[in-house]
């Protein structure tokens, strides 16, 4: 059993509570543990990096030193908080002096950030870690019938320089994973585009024709549902579809799954025991 | 030293160009013509055009001058993505392709299209005028030529990078606000303004910024780093676009826009909860009617689906609060110390 720190992000506490909820069913069927960070706090968003710079290294050198603590890897499930721990990580990687300063604070709470443990995202650890033949061998109900939409989202592929997982231009991992749990993926030419979600209460029409964009495509393509390993880009795509899809006169509806809800589907969990009800479009 | 003959051939390979073509004057709707001709290891895209100009179809428009990178003429999108066609391989691009031997070449996205691979760069200038970038100098006209402006290396280095800009439109073309509103300031003005705005030989600052927070703005970008991704000269666009935000906020006190309100809300969540309180973040970014008017009918569906993130009294905070709420607070103190340094 492989053991890795497991961060929480707020919106899986709040919102899309299916996310971990999905994980903590099939993580020992696949081989590994998440730890949870219950100590761990709010990333900043990709907001706080620029209301205070020096803050955004403090919380997030702290969320790191606590997986360190563990000796464990830190793993996200939620793009924007992946990216941004990781922009952190960078900054303080490249700054012994702000690796300094963050760590006279953090010896106050007996941490210290060092660099030791990687920031990845649940997607990368069932790929490189769990292996697609593992997973492909886990499967108790291939998902054979399902034309699926991967919308891959920004943050977990852009800044190249900070993520490096994926190519930007052309990423694979999504389509990997829906081929072992025995999907067919449509091409898709949103599945490296944005959601919107992160200006959708700051400039609200701009951010509903992307996320309309998105969701045409893959009704037009006849997608089954979209799937995305993203919880702010399912609140985008699902949340606000509706309102999305009747802003672009749209008449129509699609489901989107977050990975981990379709890797339970995959193995054999319910709908309703994966929280999958709980979405606006079900 | 020679080269054997079979090495030549492999050197060289044939490649179709499937350009996109479009001439309002005489056109209904846009085509592609497909022209496939030799080329050989080594020959960029622009010149690859030049060819088919010269050898093919003479009725091909496109946008070139340099060739070298620096005037930023020839942007254009090159299998999907802005970029120059001067400093584009043909070979680089064919290794990166999904269709072997095959190349599209279209004109850049987020701008008035005039004709084939050319666009209108008007709006784009007009945004430039309207966001004022340039250096309006603080010396006054007395004393000019007579002394000099001494910019630190610390100054120097802030801009450095943004000044590498050279205008060829391939953010604009890649920006995913811009797509839905042609009216957003685009990426290229905010990297322009924020290079004049860490500039202290400038004295428009605040007047820049002011129409900068307006609508249509500095707030309205939906972070998604398609144009630092896309930008040739490599530079890092985000990180201008967020310096701009921090001098709104931190220094300018330019507090009363919703993109402001909505930032500054995780700045505070994270020091009294160490967690988001998302339930009303949108009444603290917009206020309540604009939350009522908005959002009350996909509240609903979300109190029915047991879906609504938990009002403040019920967010549990992080474990160990206090401590984390400690440390948060001796850093105000020195971000506080930092500012009174950098005023000095």
């Amino acid at each position: 059993m492989k053991r890795y720190a497991y961060y929480l992000s707020c919106i899986n506490e709040s919102m899309t509570k299916e996310v971990d909820r999905s994980i903590e069913l099939w993580q020992k069927d696949l081989g590994i543990e998440f730890v949870k960070l219950h100590e761990g706090t709010c990333c900043g968003g990709s907001n706080l990096d620029y209301v205070s710079p020096k803050h955004f290294a403090l919380v997030n050198a702290r969320n790191i030193a606590l997986a360190e603590k563990q000796g464990l890897d830190l793993i996200v499930s939620c793009n924007t908080c992946l990216m941004t721990i990781r922009s952190a990580k960078k900054k303080l990687d490249e700054s012994p002096e702000l690796k300094k300063e963050v760590n006279d604070l953090l010896k106050k709470e007996g941490l210290e950030y060092r660099g030791t443990s990687e920031v990845r995202h649940l997607l990368w650890v069932l790929i490189d870690d769990v292996g697609l033949d593992a997973i492909r061998q886990k499967v108790k109900v291939p998902l054979k019938n399902y034309r699926i939409a991967p919308f891959y989202g920004c943050h977990i592929l852009r800044p190249s320089a900070v993520l490096g997982h994926d190519n930007p231009l052309d990423p694979t991992s999504l389509d990997l994973l829906i081929d072992a749990l025995g999907g067919q993926t449509i091409p898709y030419s949103h599945k490296n585009r944005c959601c919107g979600f992160h200006t959708l209460l700051v400039a609200e029409q701009e951010s509903l024709n992307v996320a309309a964009e998105a969701l045409e495509e893959a009704i037009r393509a006849k997608a089954d549902f979209i799937v995305t390993p993203c919880p702010l880009c399912h609140t985008s795509l699902d949340g606000y579809q509706a309102k999305a899809l009747k802003n672009a006169g749209v008449e129509s509806s699609i489901p989107v799954y977050h990975i981990s809800e379709m890797v339970g589907l995959a193995l054999g969990y319910s709908a309703k025991e994966l929280g999958i009800k709980r979405h606006i479009v079900c | 030293m020679t080269v054997p003959i079979d090495q030549h051939t492999e050197l060289k390979q044939d490649v179709t160009f499937r350009i996109f073509r479009f001439n309002p004057q005489v056109d209904s709707k846009p085509y592609f013509d497909d022209y496939t001709i030799p080329v050989e290891r080594g020959i960029t895209v622009l010149r690859s055009l030049n060819y088919i100009k010269e050898h093919i179809d003479a009725s091909i428009s496109f946008r070139a001058f340099c060739q070298a990178g620096i005037c930023g003429s020839c942007g254009m999108r090159i299998n999907g993505l802005s970029q120059l066609a001067c400093t584009t391989q043909v070979w680089e691009v064919l290794a990166k392709s999904r269709e072997p031997a095959l190349i599209k070449v279209e004109p850049l996205r987020n701008l008035p299209l005039i004709k084939d691979l050319i666009v209108d760069m008007d709006p784009l200038v007009d945004k430039m005028k309207h966001y004022s970038n340039w250096v309006d100098s603080t010396m006054p006209e007395s004393s000019m030529g007579k002394k000099e402006f001494l910019i630190s290396e610390e100054e120097f280095l802030r801009y450095d990078k943004a000044t590498d800009c050279i205008l060829c439109a391939s953010c604009v073309s890649e920006c995913t606000i811009l797509r839905a509103n042609k009216e957003y300031v685009s990426p290229a003005v905010l990297l322009k303004s924020y290079r004049m705005n860490v500039d202290s030989r400038d004295a428009l600052h605040a007047l820049r910024l002011a129409e900068l927070v307006k609508d249509h703005g500095v707030w309205d970008c939906t972070h998604c780093y398609r144009c630092q991704e896309s930008c040739v000269k490599s530079i890092p666009i985000m990180d201008a676009i967020h310096g701009i935000r921090e001098e709104a906020i931190t220094l300018r006190g330019l507090k009363d826009t919703s993109g402001s309100k909505h930032a500054e809300a995780f700045m505070s969540d994270i020091e009294k909860k160490g967690k988001l309180v998302e339930a009303t973040l949108p009444i603290r970014t917009n206020g309540v009617l604009w939350t009522l008017q908005n959002l009350l009918p996909m509240a609903v569906k979300m109190i029915m689906k047991h879906r609504t993130p938990p009002p403040p009294p019920l967010v549990k905070s992080s474990k160990g609060i206090k401590v984390f709420r400690e440390l948060f607070r001796e850093m105000t103190e020195h971000v506080k110390q930092d500012h009174k340094s950098h005023k000095k």
